[in-house]
C-alpha cells in the first residue's frame, strides 16, 4: 500500500473513529504504567509504592494523551465540530436572538436569492433543448430575422450540423368548441425540432420532411400550458384536429412541462406551427424578414469553428445575391450564461439595480445582527476572559465566535431558502395583464445553491467578523473584574461606526424607495391625453382574407353596427390603440415638408385611423376636420398630426392645407394636412411630447388582420362589452375577439412603473424596517451600557436635560454623519435610476433627500430617547451599583 | 537520578526507528532500551516518547497490533512498515552528516 494512501486511511479513522484511539491510547499508556509497577514489584518495592513510584515516574497523564491526539492531526476539525455543537447549544438557549438573527437574514437572503433566481431564470439559463450548449444564437446583417431562402441557403451549407428559424408571430385565431381567441404561435422552421431537441409529454415534434413548407403542412406542436388551458389536459390530444385560421391543422405532440423556450423572457407561445405560404405569404421573397436563426453546431465543433464556417458561407450568399442583410454575420453566440446576457442588455441593467439594492438589504439584516452579537459580546466578556485564562488562544475565541454567526447565518439562509421556495410556489399562479403567455419558473438550480452557499459566508463574515475581533481584544485582567471602561465614553466605537454605516445604507435604500413610490404615483395620475373611462376596446384578429375587400372593410361594417347599439355614443376603428402593446408604430424617415428644400428626417408616432377616432378616444380636435368615410382609397390622400408635429416642423406656420411628401412613396400624390390634435401618450405614460401623424386607415394600401374596434359609452363600459362582441361575431363568427374596458386594456402601460414600484417599494421598506429595528436595537443598548456614567454625572449636579442633550448630542453626530453618506451615495445614483422612471420626474429632486433624512432623524430620535429618558429617571445611587 | 541529555530535535525519531530495526517492540521497552543502549545517559520520558510513537505511526513509518508478553502484560507493540525501513535509511543518512558537520566545527575550535 503506498504510503499516502495509509497515512489519508489513518486520518479518516482519526476522524471517523477517534473514540476507540482514545480507547487504545488509554489502554496502551495503562499498560506502559503496569509494567513500571511491575519493574517496581521485581525491584522489591512493595504494591503500594511500587504503583505510586510508577505513576510519580510517568508524569502528567491527560497532556501526553492531549500530545498523543494531537498527532492525528485531526483537532481543527474536532474543534469545528465541538464549535458547532457548542454555538448551537449556546443558541438555543437565547431562542429570541436565535430568531430575530435567522428571521433578519432569512429577510435579506430570500430577498436577494429570489431576484438572482428571477435573473438566473430569464437571463442565465439556457433554453430547454438537446445538448443545448451546442445551440447558438446567429444573426447575419443589422435585423433579428433573415428571409426564408436566406434561412435555407445557410442551414443547405452544412457549416453547421443543422440551422433553424423561428419567430414569435403576433397572434393566430384558434377556435375552440364555443370561442374564438387570439393565441401567440411560435412559427417554425420544417427541421426545428431535428436541431434543436425539445422534449416532449405526448407524441413527436414534426420532423424536416413531413413539414416541408412546399407540402403545406398541417401539422402543430402545443406548448403544455395550451394543452392544459385550452384541451383540459387530453391524454389523447395527439391526432385531434383543430382549427386556426379557419385551417385545419392536427396536433402531433405536446411540450413536456416547464419547457424554456428559445425567445427567452419566459415567452411561453401556445402552439409551435411549420411555416408555410398560408402562415406567411411572402416567405419565397428574400427581401420579406422571416425568421430568427438558432443554430446546432457538429458533434465537437467548436464555437470558434463554426462561427468561422458559417461567416464564409455568410459571405459567399452575400457576394451571390447582393442581399443587404447578408453582408456580415454579427451575432453567433451561445445559448445560456453570460453571453446570453449581452443579448438581454436592458433587462439585465434593471436585474444589476436590483440585486445592488437586494445586497443592501442584506447589508442592513447583517449589520442588525452585528449589532445584536455585540451587545451580547459586551455581555459575555466574562466568560470569553475566563476560557483565555484557562488558555484558550485568541484565534480560537473568534473561530468558535464565527461558528456561531456561521450557525446563524445558516439558520437565516434555510430561511430564506424556504422564502424563496415559497415565492416560487405563488409565482406561476400570478397572472400578470399581458398579451402575450409568459411562464416563469423559479429554478433551484446549482448557482442558486452556489449562491445561496456564498450569502452564508458572506453574511457569516458581515454579521460576526467584528463583534468577535471586538469582544476577544485582549483585556482579560480588567474583563474578569467585569470591569468594563464603564465611566470613559469611547468617541470612535465599533458600534458608532455600525451606526453610521447603517443609517447611510438605509439612507440610501429609502432614497430609492421615495423616488419608485413617487414614480407609481406620478405614473397613476400622468394624463394620457385621452379617455381612459368611458371606452370599450375591441381587439379584432380576422382570419387571413377575411377582412374583405380594402375599399369596404369588414370592421367598417362592424363599426356602423357598433354606432348602433344602445349606449354607445361614438365608435371606431384603428390599427393601434395607443398605450397597448399595439400602439401603431414608431417611424423615422425623411418626408419633403411643405415650405422646406430638402427632405428632413422625421420621427413620429404614426396611426392608422378611421373615421370618428378622436371623438371615440376624447382626443380634443385643434383645427381643421376629422377624417371621413370619404378619406378612401382613391380620394386624395390626407393625414391629420399632432399640435407637437405642427409645433415642432411648422413652427409659426398654420399646418391646414401644408402638405407631407413621404420620400419613400415619391412620384405618388402628396398628403395633405386637414387637421390638429392635442397631443396624447403614444407608447408609454413615461414619455415626453412627441410628433405624431394620423392617416386614415382605408387610404393604406393594404389592411392587416389585427383591427381594433372603441367605441366611446355614455354607460359603465364594462356593461357594453358583450353587446359589442356579439355585433363582431354576428358580422363574421371566424375573428377572433378580446373586449375589455381602456381602462383593462392599459393595465400594460402601468405595468414596468408598477413592478417596479413593487419590487423596490418591498425592497426599501424591509430594509428600512430592518434597519430601524437594528437602530433601535444598537441605539438604547448604547444608551442602556452609559446608565452608570450618567448616573455619576447626575450625581455630580448633572441636570437631566443636560445629560439628554449630550445623549442626543451625540446620535445627532452618528446620524448626520450616516445621513451624509448615504444622501451622498443616493446622488450618485441618481442618474442612473432616471432611466426606469418617467420623464417628469427627476430622481435628484430634493424632496426625495428631504423625505427620507426626515424619517432617519425621527426614527432614531425614537431610539435614543426612550432609553435616555430613563437613564435620567434612574437614582444616582443606584445607576451607581448597576452592573 | 540524573537529568537526562536534552535530545536534539529530532532525533528521538531516528532513535525509536534505530531501536525498532531490531526488532518489533513495545512502548515500555523501547525507552527501556534507549536508555540502555545509550549508556544510561539518554532518558526518554514519556511525555515525548508516545506522541512521538503516535506521530510516526500517523506519518505510516511504523504499524502496531497488540500482543502478550512473556509475563502475560497485553502491550501495544510497534514494528517497522517497508516505508519506515526507507525513512530510517534517510535519517541515519542526514544524521551522519550533521554529526560530521558539528564535529568538524567542534574539533576546529
Amino acid at each position: 500500500m503506498p504510503r499516502w494512501i495509509d497515512v489519508l486511511r489513518r486520518r479518516v479513522i482519526a476522524l471517523v473513529r477517534g473514540r476507540d484511539l482514545d480507547r487504545d491510547l488509554d489502554r496502551e499508556l495503562r499498560s506502559h504504567i503496569n509494567q513500571q509497577i511491575d519493574e517496581g514489584l521485581a525491584a522489591g518495592l512493595a504494591p503500594d509504592e511500587a504503583r505510586l513510584a510508577a505513576v510519580r515516574a510517568f508524569g502528567p497523564v491527560s497532556a501526553i494523551e492531549e500530545a498523543c491526539r494531537d498527532t492525528r492531526r485531526v483537532t481543527p476539525v474536532h474543534n469545528i465540530i465541538r464549535d458547532v455543537r457548542y454555538a448551537g447549544r449556546t443558541l438555543l438557549r437565547h431562542p429570541v436572538l436565535l430568531f430575530m438573527a435567522a428571521s433578519s437574514i432569512g429577510l435579506g437572503v430570500g430577498a436577494n436569492l429570489t431576484i438572482f433566481s428571477l435573473a438566473n431564470e430569464l437571463l442565465l439559463s439556457p433554453p430547454t433543448a438537446f445538448e443545448a450548449e451546442r445551440l447558438v444564437y446567429i444573426r447575419t446583417g443589422n435585423g433579428s430575422h433573415v428571409s426564408y431562402p436566406g434561412w435555407r441557403g445557410l442551414d443547405e451549407s452544412r457549416a453547421l450540423a443543422g440551422i433553424a428559424g423561428y419567430s414569435v408571430e403576433e397572434g393566430v385565431n384558434w377556435r375552440g368548441t364555443d370561442v374564438s381567441v387570439t393565441i401567440v404561435p411560435l412559427v417554425v422552421t420544417a427541421n426545428f425540432f431535428d436541431v434543436v431537441g425539445v422534449p416532449m409529454a405526448l407524441g413527436r415534434g414534426f420532423t424536416a420532411q413531413e413539414a416541408a413548407a412546399g407540402r403545406d403542412p398541417r401539422l402543430v406542436v402545443l406548448s403544455d400550458r395550451f394543452w392544459r388551458r385550452q384541451l383540459g389536459s387530453d391524454p389523447s390530444a395527439v391526432g385531434r384536429p383543430l382549427a386556426f385560421n379557419g385551417d385545419r391543422y392536427t396536433v402531433i405532440g405536446v411540450l413536456a412541462a416547464g419547457v424554456r423556450s428559445l425567445p427567452g423572457y419566459g415567452l411561453a407561445p401556445d402552439v409551435y406551427l411549420p411555416i408555410s405560404r398560408r402562415l406567411a405569404p411572402k416567405l419565397d421573397d428574400a427581401r420579406t424578414p422571416a425568421v430568427q436563426l438558432i443554430g446546432r453546431l457538429h458533434d465537437g465543433q467548436g464555437v470558434d469553428a463554426g462561427r468561422a464556417a458559417l461567416s464564409t458561407v455568410v459571405q459567399r450568399i452575400a457576394e451571390g445575391s447582393g442581399d443587404q442583410e447578408f453582408r456580415t454575420m454579427t451575432v453567433f453566440s451561445p445559448v445560456g450564461g453570460v453571453s446570453q446576457v449581452k443579448e438581454f442588455q436592458a433587462v439585465g441593467a434593471f436585474f444589476l439595480v436590483l440585486l445592488v439594492v437586494t445586497g443592501l438589504v442584506l447589508a442592513i439584516a447583517c449589520a442588525n445582527v452585528a449589532g445584536l452579537l455585540l451587545a451580547r459580546g459586551t455581555t459575555r466578556r466574562r466568560e470569553l476572559a475566563l476560557r483565555v485564562a484557562l488558555g484558550a488562544s485568541r484565534s480560537r475565541l473568534v473561530q468558535q465566535l464565527l461558528t456561531e454567526g456561521f450557525v446563524l447565518a445558516l439558520a437565516g439562509t434555510l430561511a430564506g431558502l424556504a422564502l424563496t421556495g415559497a415565492v416560487a410556489l405563488v409565482m406561476p399562479r400570478l397572472s400578470l395583464p399581458l398579451p402575450i403567455p409568459l411562464d416563469v419558473r423559479l429554478a433551484f438550480d446549482h448557482r442558486l445553491v452556489g449562491v445561496a452557499f456564498g450569502l452564508v459566508l458572506l453574511s457569516t463574515m458581515l454579521c460576526s467578523l467584528m463583534p468577535a475581533l471586538n469582544v476577544t481584544r485582549p483585556a482579560v485582567a480588567s474583563a474578569l473584574k467585569q470591569e468594563e471602561p464603564r465611566y470613559v465614553h469611547r468617541r470612535l466605537t465599533l458600534r458608532g461606526l455600525l451606526v453610521t454605516g447603517q443609517v447611510a445604507v438605509t439612507a440610501l435604500l429609502l432614497v430609492v424607495t421615495v423616488v419608485f413610490l413617487r414614480n407609481l404615483t406620478m405614473t397613476r395620475s400622468l394624463d394620457p391625453g385621452f379617455d381612459t373611462e368611458q371606452i370599450v376596446v375591441a381587439q379584432l384578429t380576422f382570419v387571413e382574407g377575411r377582412q374583405g375587400p380594402l375599399d369596404a372593410p369588414t370592421v367598417e361594417r362592424i363599426v356602423e353596427r357598433v354606432r348602433a347599439l344602445p349606449g354607445v355614443a361614438s365608435a371606431a376603428f384603428a390599427e393601434g390603440v395607443p398605450l397597448t402593446l399595439f400602439s401603431g408604430s414608431r417611424v423615422g424617415t425623411a418626408i419633403q415638408l411643405d415650405g422646406a428644400d430638402a427632405p428632413v428626417h422625421v420621427e413620429y408616432d404614426a396611426n392608422r385611423v378611421g373615421p370618428g377616432y378622436f371623438s371615440a378616444m376624447g382626443i380634443p380636435r385643434l383645427r381643421g376636420r376629422d377624417f371621413e368615410a370619404s378619406d378612401r382609397a382613391g380620394a386624395p390622400p390626407v393625414a391629420i398630426v399632432n399640435q407637437e408635429f405642427a409645433e415642432r416642423y411648422f413652427p409659426g406656420r398654420d399646418p391646414l392645407g401644408l402638405r407631407l411628401q413621404w420620400e419613400e412613396r415619391a412620384g405618388s400624390p402628396s398628403a395633405e394636412i386637414v387637421g390638429v390634435v392635442a397631443n396624447s401618450k403614444y407608447r408609454t405614460l413615461g414619455e415626453g411630447r412627441e410628433a405624431a401623424i394620423y392617416t386614415p386607415y382605408l387610404q393604406q394600401r393594404d389592411v392587416e388582420r389585427m383591427v381594433h374596434v372603441l367605441a366611446g359609452t355614455a354607460v359603465p363600459p364594462g356593461a357594453l362589452a358583450a353587446g359589442v362582441r356579439d355585433v363582431i361575431l354576428q358580422t363574421d363568427d371566424s375573428v377572433a375577439v378580446a373586449v375589455q374596458p381602456m381602462s383593462s386594456a392599459l393595465a400594460f402601460a402601468f405595468l414596468p412603473s408598477r413592478i417596479g414600484a413593487v419590487l423596490f417599494g418591498i425592497m426599501g421598506l424591509l430594509g428600512t424596517l430592518l434597519a430601524m429595528v437594528g437602530l433601535y436595537g444598537v441605539m438604547s443598548f448604547g444608551v442602556a451600557r452609559r446608565t452608570t456614567e450618567i448616573g455619576i454625572r447626575m450625581a455630580l449636579g448633572a441636570s437631566s436635560r443636560a445629560v439628554l442633550a449630550m445623549v442626543l448630542k451625540e446620535t445627532a453626530a452618528l446620524v448626520g454623519a450616516g445621513l451624509a453618506m448615504g444622501l451622498g451615495l443616493a446622488a450618485l445614483l441618481a442618474q442612473p435610476l432616471a432611466a426606469f422612471v418617467v420623464a417628469d420626474l427627476s430622481p435628484g429632486d430634493p424632496l426625495h433627500f428631504a423625505v427620507t433624512a426626515l424619517l432617519i432623524v425621527f426614527v432614531s430620535l425614537a431610539a435614543s430617547w426612550s432609553p435616555a429618558r430613563r437613564a435620567i429617571r434612574i437614582e444616582p445611587a443606584a445607576a451607581l451599583r448597576n452592573d | 537520578m540524573s537529568k537526562p541529555a536534552d535530545l536534539i530535535q529530532g532525533t528521538l525519531d531516528l532513535l525509536i526507528l534505530k531501536t525498532l530495526a531490531l526488532g518489533p517492540n513495545h512502548g515500555w521497552a523501547i525507552g527501556k532500551r534507549i536508555q540502555q543502549m545509550s549508556g544510561e545517559v539518554l532518558q526518554v520520558t514519556q511525555g515525548s516518547l508516545y506522541p512521538a510513537l503516535h506521530r510516526l505511526e500517523q506519518q505510516g513509518w511504523v504499524a502496531s497490533e497488540w500482543s502478550t508478553t512473556e509475563a502475560g502484560r497485553e502491550v501495544k507493540s510497534y514494528a517497522l512498515t517497508k516505508a519506515g525501513r526507507k525513512q530510517l535509511a534517510r535519517e541515519l543518512e542526514s544524521w551522519e552528516r550533521l554529526s560530521a558537520a558539528i564535529g568538524l566545527i567542534v574539533r576546529e575550535a
